[in-house]
């Protein structure tokens, strides 16, 4: 018996079977197990709870905080590794700073402290319990120099300690902590209500999509039509997310892991359609774009599928603009040496692969003064995720 | 003793960079080698990170000039009192008087300064300041 894949988005199930793919709606009127059956209890009652294989991106995924001692090593490691175990950062502070920050409203689902390699110490003081004492979170982790452990386990409780992410050659060494931050992500998953119900359809671990998407990349080149270097830009309801091959970075991080990924939580073309929108009209490139598609910025207000079809070519534009060299971002891709992008999610549902390479030429002209693009291969199918789903 | 040591700027004079971080381990020091191509943000936040004695920048292609000229705001930013800053190699560009470079980069905030010095003299150098600051 074969095999059945279910991806729960914030829009749509995604239900792969026998190489099929079929797409519903989500009725958020229902909860995820109860919409799941009214739509494919068919389809699940065929399969064995072992053969049923579900990964999630509904939840929201976690938030972090991460303070750190600079910005070259610390924190650019510890975001590195946030990012890349599908968490949010929520705000970043810099320790020298951190009389003058003012502590994040919300509630953060973990908060992370770095600095200094093994056999420094003096580095945090009671500057950092005045600035904690006004967060609230709900896990806190340390992963700076050894030398600070004992100040760490005699001010704060509950404190987990974990090996310094930076090695004493100044390297990033990321395995513990990402290690943490994917079991917590897969805690909250599973803790989740709506999630927990799941496990009456499946006897195998859900795991988040962006985890399941980038442990895909690697056969990606030979199930599609794909040459390295390339990237992917899953544009779905809620988020947007580039999983890039570290190749195309030029920064001090050597990593084990081959691919690396950025997400941006307000990039989304429905359930973050409105930050998308104001995104869209703070950038200097769009009227310009609109105008190249032969429309006006009042199609942003619009509620019409040609609205939506426009909001996908903004986002894809604007994703593209925030890993360039024109945009101060964290990351910054060498998109000049790009042989691919593919775009997968939601997205390929609507966009023709004609106002893709549209919109990816533009960028190409307009942003990098380039006249040729890389190849543009729309995953139709949607069925990057289903490669990593199960090794 | 901790040092921190690359090179600064659009530079990739890779051996140099090797040469000083083999001289300054056969010296006994500890070596945080950040390589060729290094901003000099990237240089102080390596000192923050080590806890390093001294900050050893190397220069061979001239650029130093346009790269160091922020290190005074740099080190306001932070207490760098016990940190030995030091800087070497071909540190002027064109017809630019050799006899101006050493005050000008003095000006920068480094307390050392080596234009054209054989390397080994410019580390005998470091050891005696380091020994005369002790």
């Amino acid at each position: 018996m074969s095999q059945v894949f279910i991806d729960i988005g914030s829009t749509y199930f995604k239900v792969a079977q026998e190489g099929r793919i079929v797409q519903h709606f989500r009725d958020f009127n229902k909860n995820i197990y109860d919409d799941l059956n009214s739509k494919c209890a068919d389809t699940v009652s065929r399969y064995a709870k072992e053969d049923i294989y579900i990964c999630s991106s509904a939840n929201g995924g976690l938030s972090t905080l991460i303070i750190g001692l600079t910005n070259s090593f610390s924190l650019k490691y510890a975001i590195n590794i946030a990012f890349n175990s599908g968490i949010n950062i929520i705000d970043t502070v810099l320790y020298s700073k951190i009389e003058n920050e003012i502590a994040p409203r919300e509630i953060v689902d973990v908060v992370i402290i770095v600095g200094g390699i093994d056999g420094t110490s003096g580095i945090f003081d009671e500057r950092l319990l005045r600035y904690l004492d006004g967060v609230h979170y709900q896990n806190i982790v340390y992963v700076g120099s050894s030398g600070e452990h004992a100040f760490f386990k005699k001010h704060i409780d509950n404190i987990v300690i974990l090996e310094n992410i930076i090695s004493g050659k100044l390297k990033i060494e990321e395995e513990e902590l990402k290690q943490y931050l994917t079991d917590l992500y897969q805690a909250d998953i599973m803790g989740k209500e709506d999630i927990k119900q799941l496990y009456a359809i499946t006897a195998n671990q859900i795991y988040s999509t962006p985890y399941i998407v980038n442990r895909s990349l690697p056969q990606i080149t030979q199930r599609l039509d794909v040459a390295d270097p390339f990237i992917v830009i899953d544009i779905g309801g809620a988020t947007t997310d580039i999983h890039y091959s570290r190749d195309l970075v030029n920064d001090n991080i050597v990593s084990e892991s081959g691919y690396d990924r950025l997400v941006f939580k307000k990039l989304g073309v429905y359930k973050s359609r409105e930050s998308l929108v104001h995104t869209a009209k703070n950038n200097e490139f769009v009227f310009e774009l609109l105008e190249h598609l032969n429309v006006t910025e009042n199609i942003l207000e619009e509620h019409s599928e040609t609205a939506t079809r426009i909001l996908m070519q903004l986002s894809i534009f604007l994703v593209l603009y925030k890993v360039s060299k024109h945009h101060a971002a964290y990351i910054e891709l060498k998109l000049e040496n790009l042989n691919s992008i593919v775009l997968t999610g939601g997205i390929t549902k609507m966009l023709s692969q004609e106002e893709a390479e549209e919109i990816i030429l533009f960028f190409y002209k307009k942003i990098l003064r380039f006249h040729h693009t890389p190849t543009i291969v729309l995953d139709s199918n949607y069925e990057i995720w289903t490669y990593g789903i199960k090794e | 003793m901790k040092v921190v040591t690359g090179v600064v700027g659009n530079d990739i004079h890779v051996v140099a960079n090797r040469l000083i971080d083999i001289s300054l381990e056969e010296r006994g020091f500890e070596v945080f080698n950040l390589g060729v191509n290094t901003y000099l943000e990237e240089f102080m936040d390596a000192v923050i990170e080590t806890d390093a004695d001294v900050l050893l920048i190397s220069s061979l292609n001239g650029e130093a000039e346009g790269w160091c000229r922020d290190l005074k705001i740099l080190k306001s930013q932070y207490d760098f009192r016990d940190v030995t800053f030091m800087i070497g190699g071909n540190l002027g560009v064109g017809e630019m008087d050799p006899e101006a470079l050493v005050p000008k980069f003095q000006g920068y905030g480094f307390d050392l300064v080596f234009h054209q010095i054989d390397l080994n003299e410019g580390l005998d150098q470091l050891e005696a300041y380091l020994e005369a600051r002790k």
